[in-house]
């Protein structure tokens, strides 16, 4: 039974089932969403480790695919973030006792002089599901609100997106006063104009063009 | 002169497609749920009152040796060598900021980051179509006055892309009285309303309008770029 709804989980989260009243996806309505799985997992004793690492985790994981192979977008990762959500609210509690733990800490924010923050969001929201704990700053975030940030959570690897071509310079700015103060923090940044040469120049540790990739870094040098 | 124009969504022409692209599904299907939350969107606009373009046509210009900015009105616009060279062959400048306005930007900011994700998504991807046929309109306006004069316009060039820092944003905006369209700038020269565009457009016996632009941007994953 734990290993079917566990998989019906995943199932959830891949395909964006929130609860059983949504009626979205057509080819899983009147069937429980995540919401009621959740909660059915918990009452049969599954952990919340248990449940994030083999409900959600596997769940995200193909959505991360999915979008990065465009047969999935943005609306649908959306919908599967829900999902996730309505589970993790269920998970919160037991990652917040200390009862559960996750991978560790990812700290994003989209960079100052830059509004934009879609991008940003399916990154926090693609990692949260893939069991890290999220810290999101927001948009227009100057290095001391990511500097204030790593103090309180040290060990956190830091996330830096853009947008605008014109603020790829304050996250070449950013990153340099991040290692001036904590060399050890890696940092991966994103967005529409940045590329690997790019982020060699501005001793980043990390380029990804899509949000899985972020989860495949913070998994080989964090998790 | 110095114009501000109010609209109502039914006047403006919504690029479909390019709303299409913006919600990802520009060859496949949207799904039902999707097309449910468009069709509930493009309904609330029709109650939005603060759509709004403005615009001001500045004379006194003046290109800069260094071939990367202009001056107008005696302001420096730093723009950079493209859009310098593409601007080059104007007599005048007009300057805009169009806006779909802070209610449309406000719903999609709230829902994004609460209870429907999905729905805040098709408002802001709405929002950003509503500015950009908002910039349309106002296009379209300062063309057909300048056609009786002989003048043609360029193509619209906005602080933040092709290397025109953002900062000059501040510039644009004194040329206006304060606020323009209600659009108001942070200290680090973002708009607020979120869902507003400014920049430039050339005029000119000379200059041209090109169908194809985005050769001249970095932004690779752009909904709006064309693969021509």
């Amino acid at each position: 039974m734990k290993d079917e709804l566990l998989k019906k989980l995943s199932a959830c989260v891949e395909f964006g089932k929130t609860n059983k009243a949504a009626l979205y996806p057509p080819q899983m309505k009147g069937e429980d969403g995540a919401d009621e799985i959740t909660s059915q997992l918990l009452d049969v004793g599954v952990g919340a480790q248990e449940i994030l690492t083999e409900g959600l985790m596997p769940g995200m994981e193909k959505v991360g695919i999915k979008f990065r192979e465009n047969k999935i977008f943005v609306p649908q990762v959306l919908m599967s973030a829900k999902a996730m959500g309505m589970s993790m609210v269920h998970l919160k509690p037991f990652f917040t006792s200390g009862a559960a733990k996750q991978k560790g800490t990812f700290i994003i924010g989209t960079v100052q002089g830059d509004l934009h923050d879609i991008g940003k969001n399916l990154v926090a929201m693609m990692v949260e599901g893939s069991g890290y704990k999220v810290i999101d700053l927001g948009t227009d975030c100057l290095a001391e609100k990511y500097i204030a940030a790593i103090k309180e959570n040290p060990g956190a690897a830091v996330g830096l997106s853009a947008l605008l071509t014109t603020t790829m310079v304050n996250m070449e700015q950013i990153t340099k006063d991040i290692k001036a103060v904590f060399p050890e923090t890696l940092v991966t940044i994103g967005g529409a104009p940045v590329n690997d040469d790019f982020c060699l120049k501005i001793g980043a540790d990390n380029y990804s063009a899509d949000p899985q990739g972020v989860v495949d870094f913070l998994n080989t040098k964090i998790a | 002169m110095k114009v501000e124009f109010t609209y109502q969504y039914e006047e403006l022409v919504i690029d479909m497609d390019r709303l299409r692209k913006g919600l990802g599904y520009s060859e496949e299907p949207i799904p039902e749920l999707f097309i449910d939350y468009l069709e509930k969107v493009k309904e609330d606009c029709r109650e939005l009152n603060d759509i709004c373009g403005a615009f001001y046509i500045c004379q006194d210009l003046q290109f800069a040796a260094n071939k990367r900015s202009f001056f107008a009105g005696g302001t420096e616009f730093k723009v950079g060598r493209t859009i310098a060279q593409k601007l080059r062959k104007a007599d005048k400048m007009a300057f805009f900021v169009c806006t779909a306005g802070k209610t449309i930007s406000e719903k999609a900011s709230s829902l994004l980051k609460g209870e429907d994700p999905v729905l805040g998504y098709v408002y802001d991807i709405m929002g950003s179509a509503i500015a950009e046929a908002v910039a349309d309109e106002v296009q379209h306006h300062i063309e057909q006055q300048m056609l009786p004069l002989g003048a043609k316009v360029t193509n619209r060039y906005s602080p933040g892309y092709c290397h025109w820092n953002v900062s000059d944003q501040h510039k644009l905006f004194s040329l206006f009285d304060e606020n323009p369209c209600g659009v108001s700038l942070t200290e680090s020269a973002l708009m607020n309303p979120v869902k507003s565009v400014s920049g430039v457009i050339g005029i000119g016996r000379n200059v041209e309008f090109q169908d194809y632009q985005c050769s001249l941007c970095a932004m690779k994953d752009c909904v709006y770029r064309s693969d021509e």
